[in-house]
């Protein structure tokens, strides 16, 4: 609606005239789109008459690095590229450049499962793991939760072994265990996950994409918390409210990350080479366990083959090697500014049906948390500097309801709550929700609806999704078009 | 023969405790007399102590007296302040960069890539302003540096009442958000960059702090030193749990438990800060660089306040520089430089061990204060030699620990409670100026007696009651020679 306000808003009145007949149709929109606020709430749920056409066709409409970066940053995308897609290995022979996988892991590199529709994004039609999870003799055996063509997970546990204290970590899927590469290795076993499945006690994540981020991580707080106080009437009629999650260091808003948990490029890359691969760096030094040391570096490997000496596994060159520009800076800020410098995706081009999806799409309020845009401040990086960054997202967190809760506090975010996704990307999206649970977009919509129960209230989403399931066919149609198009 | 034997024993025994039941009661008596006259010692000159009332419910003794005096801090030069001298070749030719780095003046515009970026709000213009004593990477100098920062280039700032001339640096952090009971516990910057001449246009003003004094809402931290962080922050967590789990018995009897500060990231046990809520050299110099001098970074990339007209550089204020004229220069950020300075200095070096501080250190281990500041651990392999397999004598256990409501600040940071802190690692404590979280006192021996404090309804006791209840109870002479031995450290 706003949309439409801003563009027409001072027109000469022969074009007013012209457009009559259109301004009737959006008035009768308008119209229409209150009738279905004021049914809230819906009696009947799911009534869901779209179908989701599936995730557009490659090629990939993401991927790029920003056409304006600076020559000498552009020098170095080669690079950066080179090391997001890098192999780790335990340790390994002379061609083998990067080290320091384990002792615990789910996967070897950031673009196995930052990976469709390219380098930097989510997680492929076919699940990576399965090449990954015996390599070098490795005797894992794959978790019941990972599938052939199902989206990759990690698996979090939101208590300790008493079943109350919480943990909330992730228990990384593999280990290096009987590697060839990590000779002496052989006692580190996987955890019980069947076992945790019992108990109740596992949550999934799926890898978010990362395109973009670099303006989402620029964003001034003080226009998420105005946006945050935009439009409260309508949005406490809907029932929505949200708040941001705040960095513990400097109490600045955090945005990446399932929960907005993580403040920076830099301190999710940190986390993630640590958490996710076993590398330890310099934000995060330890190695993920330490509890047998013929698991731990350095390895037994024969002389002149690269290992790491220790911890941390990664860390910055300060001038061993100088060679310019390949002697950058350690793998934790060569992927920080990789996703720093990649571009938002591109949508598709409007058509008439997703023009119409991106009316009912802010008639029944889903712009209310999928915030269409922000633009970014003045910023030392030109690319990405004052760019409107098209995300769909409020970069708050919401209650969601027992329906999708997790039973994870992270930092401002409790065990129901989730930061909005940026629905930028989603039309070559193959798996949705935080745990990856549905492929079909429409499925997603209609999982954002949850009661309450004693535990965590109603989802936030709830008004919407009785609006959207009130829309007409065509209209609902039209909304799963406009984000297949995003 | 055996049978008979045993009787003889026994008998033996038996005649010993008739003795006892004479020697006991006399000895009794003169246990109470040299109690009494070191508790109204004669003239002698005694810490400052604070000790609030004794409970029922508590059944530590009451520490009875404190005869032991405070050497002072050694004087200069600073045995601190070097970089380790294992460093290779060209980490060497790196260390004036990172020297320049952590000393550099910032002011509010940004001229180059790697300058400038003050405010809008901070605490002070330079690392090294406040990580001062006795060398860069310390902590609070003698004198105030922030008396010639708060109104440097035209600022119209206040000097909030916290700060006097001859005190320690202390920042401050509110409990709730002000006039709310809604929990906050940031850092409040005592400065902001309105009236600077370089900052025209911005109009912000400084926290109210004698509010949120007078509403019990301001908590005090100084500045804790950096020596040695680098070998700290690669210390193996299991290490650390080890010896948490190692004397356990004795512990139990003094009272002592403690546990980590997890980090929420990677769930490793986070070591720096005064709750141990930071896990590492680079996200210390990152948030620091942000929160005490708003110079936003890589790291924390966004301004803590962006009231129009007070941000006025583009962010992050510093970032890696693409255009290195030399290859030294090819850092990321300068948060990787403040983070290399930090990580790169020696430990402190201790005096010299005397037969006083030798007795002292045995005093130590025998008070129990060493099962909360572990003497020593091992740092394991590292992927940068100089940090690798060195035996580094901290004197912390890196946990937190409970210190009761007399030590208590109300602010809870990751799982440190609000009474929970950090061991304070007490290398370097020879040359140190200022003691405890919130810089209270200068003698230290008054920040021995500053550990023992009786639970409330809010808090449980602290847990060096007894350790605190020992050292009392400890003669005149090896009282002072653990307080020498403290400050030969």
């Amino acid at each position: 609606m706003r949309r439409f306000d801003d563009s027409s808003a001072v027109k000469s009145s022969r074009r007013t005239r012209r457009h009559f007949p259109y301004y009737l149709a959006l008035a009768f929109l308008v119209a229409a789109s209150f009738a279905a606020l004021m049914t809230r709430p819906a009696v009947v749920h799911g009534s869901a008459l779209a179908t989701d056409p599936g995730p557009r066709p490659l090629p990939a409409d993401a991927g790029a690095f920003y056409s304006n970066l600076s020559s000498n940053q552009n020098a170095i995308t080669t690079r950066l590229t080179q090391i997001f897609t890098e192999v780790n290995f335990v340790a390994g022979g002379p061609l083998v450049k990067t080290v320091g996988l384990g002792p615990r892991f789910n996967s070897n590199s950031c673009s196995s499962c930052h990976a469709y529709p390219a380098v930097g994004g989510s997680s492929p039609p076919n699940n990576p793991l399965f090449g990954i999870y015996q390599l070098m003799g490795a005797t894992n055996t794959m978790p019941y939760f990972i599938t052939q063509t199902g989206p990759i997970l990690v698996a979090r546990f939101p208590y300790q072994s008493d079943g109350v204290t919480p943990d909330g970590g992730v228990h990384q899927m593999f280990t290096i265990s009987n590697r060839t590469d990590a000779p002496g290795c052989t006692a580190m076993v996987q955890p019980d996950f069947t076992g945790a499945q019992q108990n109740n006690n596992i949550i999934f994540r799926q890898p978010t994409p990362t395109y973009g981020d670099g303006l989402m991580e620029l964003i001034q707080e003080s226009d998420i918390i105005n946006n945050m106080n935009s439009n409260l009437p309508l949005k406490q009629s809907l029932g929505i409210s949200g708040h941001p999650n705040y960095s513990d260091d400097d109490g600045t808003i955090s945005r990446f990350g399932w929960k907005a948990q993580n403040k920076s490029l830099i301190y999710f890359s940190g986390e993630a080479y640590t958490v996710e691969e076993g590398v330890s760096d310099e934000a995060f030094p330890s190695e993920n366990d330490e509890s047998i040391a013929s698991c731990l570096p350095p390895f037994p490997v024969p002389p002149g083959t690269n290992k790491t000496k220790g911890v941390p596994d990664d860390r910055n060159d300060t001038g061993e090697a100088p060679k310019l520009p390949v002697n950058f800076p350690g793998d934790l800020e060569r992927f920080s500014l990789f996703m720093r410098f990649l571009e938002p995706p591109v949508p598709v081009p409007p058509t008439t049906s997703t023009a119409n999806g991106l009316v009912q799409f802010n008639a029944i309020g889903c712009n209310l948390c999928h915030n269409d845009s922000f633009t970014t401040p003045k910023s030392s990086i030109a690319a990405l500097s004052q760019v409107q960054a098209n995300l769909y997202s409020d970069l708050l967190v919401h209650d969601m309801g027992p329906g999708d809760a997790d039973n994870v506090t992270q930092g401002n975010a409790t065990g129901d709550q989730f930061r909005t996704a940026p629905l930028w990307g989603i039309g070559q999206r193959y798996f949705f929700m935080h745990d990856g649970r549905t492929s079909d977009i429409v499925q997603a919509i209609e999982d954002h609806y949850s009661l309450g129960n004693g535990t965590y209230p109603n989802s936030e989403a709830n008004g919407v999704i009785t609006n959207f399931n009130n829309l007409s066919q065509q209209n609902q149609q039209d909304l799963v078009n406009f984000l297949r198009s995003l | 023969m055996s049978l008979s034997g045993k009787n003889n024993l026994d008998q033996v025994k038996s005649n010993s405790w008739k003795w006892l039941r004479v020697i006991l009661p006399i000895a009794l008596l003169l246990a109470i007399y040299t109690v009494a006259t070191a508790y109204f010692p004669k003239g002698a000159k005694t810490a400052q102590r604070t000790t609030p009332a004794t409970s029922a419910r508590e059944n530590v003794v009451k520490p009875p007296s404190v005869t032991a005096t405070d050497p002072g801090p050694r004087p200069l030069p600073a045995n601190a302040g070097n970089f380790l001298s294992s460093l290779s070749a060209n980490e060497q030719q790196i260390e004036p960069s990172i020297t320049t780095e952590f000393n550099r003046t910032h002011d509010v515009l940004v001229t180059s890539p790697t300058d400038g970026g003050l405010g809008p709000r901070f605490n002070s213009n330079s690392c090294a302003n406040c990580h001062a004593y006795p060398a860069a990477g310390g902590s609070s100098p003698p004198n105030n540096p922030l008396f010639s920062v708060y109104n440097y280039n035209g600022a119209s700032n206040t000097m909030p009442f916290f700060e006097t001339a001859t005190g320690p640096i202390l920042e401050a952090r509110f409990i709730n958000q002000p006039g709310t009971t809604i929990p906050d516990g940031t850092v409040h910057q005592n400065f902001v960059i309105t009236g600077r001449t370089d900052a025209s246009g911005c109009n912000i003003a400084q926290p109210d702090f004698n509010t949120a004094q007078s509403d019990n809402n301001l908590v005090l931290r100084q500045v804790p030193p950096t020596y040695g962080d680098g070998l700290i922050e690669v210390v193996r967590n299991s290490d650390i749990i080890n010896n948490m789990n190692a004397n356990q018995t004795i512990k139990q009897q003094l009272g002592i438990t403690g546990h980590p500060n997890y980090s929420g990231n990677d769930g490793s046990i986070q070591r720096f800060g005064w709750k141990a809520q930071v896990r590492s050299t680079l996200l210390m110099a990152s948030q620091q660089m942000n929160v005490e001098m708003g110079v936003t970074n890589e790291v924390f990339p966004n301004e803590i306040d962006q009231t129009p007209g007070c941000v006025l550089n583009p962010v992050p204020e510093t970032v890696t520089n693409f255009t290195p004229k030399i290859l030294t220069e090819m850092f990321p950020g300068d948060y990787s430089r403040v983070e290399y300075f930090t990580q790169w200095l020696s430990p402190p070096a201790p005096a010299k061990s005397t037969t006083s501080t030798s007795n002292g250190k045995t005093q130590f281990t025998n008070a129990g204060c060493v099962y909360c500041h572990t003497t020593s651990f091992k740092t394991p392999a590292t992927s940068r030699p100089a940090l690798g397999n060195i035996t580094i004598n901290l004197y912390s256990d890196l946990l937190v620990h409970h210190m009761g409501p007399g030590l208590a600040d109300g602010l809870a940071q990751g799982q440190a409670g609000p009474d929970e802190f950090r061991t304070a690692p007490l290398w370097g404590i020879g040359q140190r100026l200022w003691f405890m979280h919130d810089g209270r006192t200068n003698n230290i021996v008054t920040a021995i007696e500053d550990h023992y404090s009786l639970g409330n309804s809010s808090y449980p006791a602290s847990e060096a009651n007894q350790a605190v209840t020992n050292f009392n109870n400890l003669s005149s002479k090896n009282q002072q020679d653990l307080v020498n031995f403290l400050r030969s450290l």
